[in-house]
């Protein structure tokens, strides 16, 4: 996947535990560890939002572009 | 009427199904009797006459189906094949409505289910050939009556089911792509 979630540096950053943010943020552990290990398909304006404002930081600290070869549906097609 | 869980339209029509799988599963059963049968009894029985039976209100002869005892092997194996796609079409339906009743159909593994059974309704269009070219052989006399053109809405029903493996396929993808949004 192109997009690279950088949530693990910005929470070392900020000295602050993936509990402690699933708390502050409302959303639960296992989702928040769906995100920080990339496995995630899209994140939802309103968990971004939640996410800058409890650690301070902006879109582009947490999300960055590596470009990449397209995500396609081949995961899809291989579970199917 | 609900629409999933028990008392809902899926769990009736999977009732249904389960009907049916156990009423084919009779039939299979009764067509490799009967068929297992005339091939231990063919050393018994050839070259004798036991009167006559009514078939399509004609009188025939038992002693000339016993003479053409292939043809009625050839006919049961192929009634047998047909009634055997048939049920492994209506289990792939039952596994598709377990999912449904579960609240959870659109899976890839349901996509898997409804391609095969497409591929399945081609081969129960073959089987059905196959049982129409059996019956004209052992009963020539049906031979006139039985038609072996291609079924037009047996072929659009195939194409119906590929194209709903399709749509369960993006509905399983999107389910996919809710499930990992956070």
């Amino acid at each position: 996947m192109p997009i690279r979630v950088n949530l693990d540096r910005v929470l070392v950053e900020r000295r602050m535990s993936l509990t402690e943010l699933a708390d502050r943020v409302g959303v639960t552990i296992a989702n928040l560890s769906v995100l920080k290990t990339g496995k995630a398909r899209a994140i939802r304006f309103s968990t971004l939002d939640a996410l800058c404002r409890e650690l301070g930081c902006q879109p582009g600290d947490i999300l960055q572009f590596q470009p990449g070869p397209a995500d396609t549906d081949d995961d899809f097609d291989a579970e199917g | 009427m609900r629409t999933i869980g028990p008392g809902s339209v899926a769990s009736l029509l999977k009732i249904a199904l389960d009907v049916a799988y156990a009423v084919l599963w009779v039939a299979v059963i009764g067509v490799s009797l009967a068929l297992v049968s005339l091939l231990l009894s063919l050393p018994f029985i050839s070259g004798t006459t036991h009167g006559s039976i009514m078939i399509d209100s004609r009188p025939e002869n038992i002693s000339g189906l016993i003479r053409r005892w292939p043809a009625v092997a050839a006919f049961l194996l192929t009634v047998d094949l047909y009634v055997l796609v048939l049920g492994f079409i209506v289990n792939r339906l039952r596994r598709v409505f377990e999912t449904l009743i579960m609240g959870d159909p659109f899976r890839p593994a349901n996509v898997r289910r409804l391609r095969t059974v497409a591929i399945a309704l081609i081969a129960l269009d073959v089987a059905g050939y196959l049982v129409r070219l059996t019956l004209a052989w052992m009963i020539p006399e049906v031979h006139e009556r039985i038609t072996y053109g291609v079924s037009l809405s047996g072929w659009f029903a195939i194409l119906a089911v590929f194209v709903l493996a399709e749509v369960f396929r993006e509905g399983a993808r999107l389910r996919g792509d809710a499930e990992l949004t956070i």
